[in-house]
């Protein structure tokens, strides 16, 4: 039980940060995505279960703030990230410090193309959100995504064996 | 019960997780297709109950950290506005004199509520605020919300002591705009829920640069509010149209205030969505 409380407060603390920090140390209205962080982190911790469980939370969350007609499309995207990195993890490999970012980096893809698939959007709109938000934010989350996953789950070289 | 909450448990966490991917991705996949009317309710709900509450908590820490920063530019502005006040008495004057010319009918004389934004979209979507204002302050649906720069968008639902306030960035709200100098009317949107665009005719010769005010037209919004700058005229599908890329005057990441104008919509317009 303990494990799960852990798990909210993360949770909760992962959209504080968001609503606040992310704010705060935003560079030329880029900003890092600390709930797909704990996404992530859910996942590689523990398994596609609670990824899915935490993912389809998150994104929920995120889709009560959205436009109504696009309701659902967070939830889904995040679960997905959340199922495939759980599984990645827990079926082909131990994930090091280095795949780690890396697969922050192709969950961060992938839950932004699953987004605009199912928000039906396309074309030119997807083109210049691509360049103009995921790509950047990508790079942002990237660097502190390391930075969490460094100080969370540290010594990265003994993880590695 | 102990044993049924472990069976279900267990089927959630075993298979690699399996059922419970089918299960989310199901729920998911359900909100995306119940009407309208149910996702509104959905998100009506889950905002009142748990939401509304937790972020009511969390702008206090957005708002302590921001007096400082805010006294600092009030003072700024104060002498600003110090300067501003004569010229705008002189301004003030002739506009009258104008007003009396043309019986102009666009003057806002309608009341103001002032809101503290209380909630916006944790991801980086932006299109939706909560404001701590509701039908207990006087505050109804589609009653225009903007900022000391500009519009900020309408509110779409009214609660007892909030409200959710749909932003120009949201790719459901159309809004009719007009631009300053030539005159023209055009209709603004998102597409992407991020960058905004206007549609005008390629002969009303609009440039980069412009400004962009809402035209009045439609009901909800009265004339004359800014909207943005048009930063970028492009080619539309349609030779006879320009498609301008337009910069909000006001950032609606870095709202902390907002007002809302108690107008309500105009009658033939009230008729239709009445209807």
């Amino acid at each position: 039980m303990s494990k799960w409380l852990k798990a909210f407060v993360l949770f909760l603390l992962s959209f504080v940060l968001q609503t606040t920090v992310a704010d705060w140390i935003s560079m030329f209205g880029v900003s890092p995505d600390f709930v797909i962080i704990f996404v992530v982190a859910a996942a590689i911790k523990r398994g596609p279960a609670s990824g899915c469980f935490w993912g389809f939370l998150a994104g929920f969350t995120q889709d009560v703030y959205a436009p109504v007609e696009w309701l659902g499309a967070h939830a889904i995207s995040m679960t997905l990230i959340g199922f495939l990195v759980g599984q990645l993890e827990e079926r082909f490999l131990t994930l090091n410090f280095p795949t780690k970012v890396g697969v922050l980096g192709l969950a961060f893809f992938v839950c932004d193309m699953a987004y605009f698939f199912f928000t039906g959007l396309e074309g030119e709109a997807v083109t210049n959100l691509f360049f103009k938000e995921t790509l950047p934010e990508c790079a942002y989350t990237l660097f502190v995504g390391a930075l969490v996953f460094y100080l969370s789950m540290g010594k990265p070289a003994k993880h590695a064996k | 019960m102990r044993k049924a909450f472990r069976f279900i448990l267990d089927l959630f966490t075993q298979r690699h997780g399996i059922v419970a991917f089918v299960f989310f991705m199901l729920l998911g996949l359900l909100m995306r297709e119940a009407p309208n009317t149910v996702r509104e309710s959905i998100v009506s709900s889950v905002l009142g109950s748990v939401f509304y509450p937790a972020q009511v908590a969390l702008s206090s820490l957005n708002e302590y950290r921001s007096v400082v920063d805010e006294n600092e530019r009030l003072k700024e502005e104060n002498a600003r506005l110090r300067q501003e006040l004569y010229h705008a008495s002189e301004g003030l004057e002739e506009l009258a004199r104008l007003h009396t010319l043309v019986r102009f009918d666009d003057k806002w004389d309608f009341p103001i509520v002032t809101a503290r934004v209380v909630g916006h979209n944790p991801g980086r979507f932006l299109t939706t605020l909560v404001v701590n204002r509701g039908t207990y302050h006087g505050v109804k649906e589609n009653m225009p919300v903007f900022s000391t720069k500009g519009l900020v968008g309408k509110v779409t639902k009214a609660s007892f002591t909030h409200s959710r306030v749909q932003l120009i960035s949201d790719p459901n709200l159309k809004l009719s705009v007009m631009e300053r100098r030539t005159r023209v009317v055009g209709f603004l949107e998102s597409a992407d829920g991020h960058m905004l665009s206007a549609m005008v005719p390629t002969h009303a010769g609009v440039k980069e640069g412009d400004t962009l005010i809402t035209s009045g037209l439609g009901g909800i919004f009265p004339k004359g509010i800014p909207v943005g700058l048009v930063k970028d005229v492009n080619r539309a599908d349609l030779d006879v149209m320009r498609k301008l890329d337009v910069t909000p005057f006001q950032d609606i990441s870095m709202l902390e205030e907002v007002f809302i104008m108690q107008k309500d919509p105009e009658w033939v317009i009230q008729e239709l969505l009445d209807e």
